[in-house]
């Protein structure tokens, strides 16, 4: 079997992101058996990655600087050099090992989106506050967070065609569907799921599973009585040396999407590193 | 295996809790058909000598067990309808009971806690060495507020000591030993997990220690019925035969009441001065 994870980033002013995956690819390197632990970085400058200390948990360095920031995510499927590929946003982290859903997804699906996301406590998330745009318009709730496909496989090629056509011409697509409620920039979560409604995909693609169960750490979906900037003005991040994160009293066993990229600092670097050096 | 009930009660100048305790030991020994124990104190027992309720508590308890009065610094405001006065809130021997209980399986209970159903005989055989109510039913199903779902805002989930079931495994004795060294760095817990000190409660060391127990994460698989609360706020007004009458708060209408009333159902009363006002006739349904 070839598999991998995937990883599309490109340079930011303010935000390192290539920080933010080589924290991810760290992380899924300790957690994830051999031939599982694959990863895959797209980034439009590749001669910084040399700069890392263990440049070697990305198996692949691809250099592409086609799109920006996060719309490079919806060329997944041209620049995956898997033939199955979890393509994952870089401010994730992985806590444990998830080979048995890798063969489930491998084994059943051609392409599966992620449907749902957790709050910190554990809670599914039921809160439409960032994603109104979805529920207002009837559009599928997709995160791309987590999505994996086969290459070359009809419905994704399909799916990744139309979402890219999708990202391209946003203003026509609002207006066409969605009328209720526009959002400012439609991202490529809007577009996985405009695409899934319009190809009528939406059950085969992203059906009710019990995984991925991914840790969203934006802070107004948290089940606070308050509003929030950010989840840790109220609940610490804490990461200690054997790779065990709690975010305020709960300890973490699944990925966790901080979303506050300025959590990786140099000291979880080097904890996630020692993880690494150790394992290898 | 043997199994059955035990309820702590030490009186305060304003409370007798021990009274409480006979009213709800009655009750539970009716409807659950299983023996209740009392750990208590020497002053509650001289005012049970003193009130002429010893001889009752007697018969009803399978037994009576002296401890200590806990000493306490814990004060708590308890309502009577809008009357509210602030009282000695004796409660921090709660984690001996694993030491004290004659019983395999015990089940705690508050002295306010008054059964009328066979639920909580449904769990005895669950292997499980420690299970507490998952949480509170305010009666009129929309007064509960975050904190009584959580121990804070951001923090974990409140599971509620007012009823506990136990084993005597040495997974319950650690439990116990956990709430006991919680309740003795209180407000260290309460600087980890984010409330105030100001008053200990077991609902809070006990879901600290749950939480601790499961590995720092909220489970709700083994757990006990909701409590079914009536706030003190709120009035046990009349008993007519097993139907308890109430007159609830309406919180956003000072000074105004709705007639409810429960029947057949356990439930939780804070008001205990309205429990005592009526003593003569939950006495009578013993």
């Amino acid at each position: 079997m070839n598999f991998g994870y995937l990883i599309i980033v490109s340079t930011h002013a303010d935000i390192d992101y290539l920080k933010c995956a080589y924290a991810a690819a760290l992380s899924i390197k300790n957690t994830q058996k051999p031939g599982y632990d694959q990863v895959a970085l797209v980034i439009d400058n590749p001669t910084v990655v040399k700069n890392l200390k263990s440049p070697w948990v990305f198996d692949y360095v691809i250099e592409w600087n086609k799109e920006k920031h996060w719309d490079g995510r919806s060329w997944m499927d041209k620049l995956s050099p898997f033939t199955n590929t979890v393509c994952i946003d870089a401010d994730m982290i992985f806590l444990r090992d998830y080979s048995h859903w890798i063969d489930y997804f491998v084994e059943n699906k051609d392409l599966y989106i992620s449907n749902k996301s957790f709050t910190y406590r554990g809670e599914e998330i039921s809160s439409d506050f960032y994603r109104k745009a979805f529920t207002k318009n009837n559009i599928p709730n997709l995160y791309s967070m987590f999505t994996f496909f086969k290459k070359n496989t009809e419905i994704a090629t399909e799916f990744f065609t139309l979402g890219r056509y999708i990202l391209k011409n946003p203003t026509e697509f609002k207006n066409l569907y969605m009328v209720d409620h526009k959002p400012k920039v439609l991202g490529t979560d809007e577009a996985f799921g405009l695409a899934a409604k319009i190809l009528d995909i939406t059950d085969e693609i992203s059906h009710n599973l019990d995984f991925p169960k991914v840790v969203h750490m934006k802070p107004m979906v948290q089940n606070w009585p308050w509003s929030a900037e950010k989840v840790t003005e109220h609940a610490g991040f804490y990461l200690n040396k054997d790779g065990n994160l709690k975010i305020g009293n709960y300890q973490q066993t699944d990925i966790v999407h901080y979303v506050e990229k300025d959590l990786i600092t140099d000291e979880v670097i080097s904890l996630l590193e020692e993880i690494a050096w150790n394992k290898n | 295996m043997t199994k059955g009930i035990l309820i702590f009660a030490h009186n305060n100048p304003q409370i007798d809790y021990g009274l409480m305790a006979i009213i709800s030991a009655g009750l539970a020994k009716k409807n659950l058909k299983v023996p209740v124990s009392l750990v208590t104190d020497k002053w509650t027992i001289a005012w049970l000598k003193e009130s002429n309720m010893y001889s009752k508590a007697e018969s009803i308890f399978d037994k009576i067990i002296e401890v200590d009065k806990p000493v306490t610094k814990n004060y708590r405001k308890l309502h009577d309808g809008f009357n509210s006065q602030t009282i000695p809130f004796e409660n921090s021997n709660r984690f001996s009971v694993w030491d004290l209980s004659p019983y395999d399986k015990t089940l705690m209970i508050d002295s306010d806690y008054l059964i009328f159903s066979t639920v909580l005989n449904e769990y005895w055989d669950i292997e499980a060495p420690v299970m507490m109510s998952h949480s509170m039913n305010d009666i009129t199903g929309d007064r509960a507020g975050i904190l009584d779902n959580r121990v804070s805002e951001t923090g974990i989930h409140m599971f509620w000591a007012t009823t506990v079931m136990f084993d005597k495994s040495p997974e319950s004795q650690f439990f116990f030993k956990l709430v006991d060294f919680i309740k003795d760095n209180y407000r260290y817990y309460a600087d980890l997990f984010r409330f105030s000190p100001k008053q200990f409660r077991n609902d809070i060391a006990f879901s600290i220690a749950k939480h601790i127990m499961n590995g720092f994460e909220t489970e709700f698989v083994y757990t006990l019925p909701p409590v079914f609360t009536i706030f003190d706020k709120d009035i046990l007004l009349d008993v007519d035969k097993e139907k308890l009458i109430f007159l609830v708060d309406k919180p956003l209408d000072c000074g105004s009441f709705w007639a409810s009333a429960t029947k057949g159902v356990d439930v939780h009363i804070i008001n205990k001065q309205s429990i005592i006002r009526n003593k003569d006739k939950l006495l009578e349904l013993i």
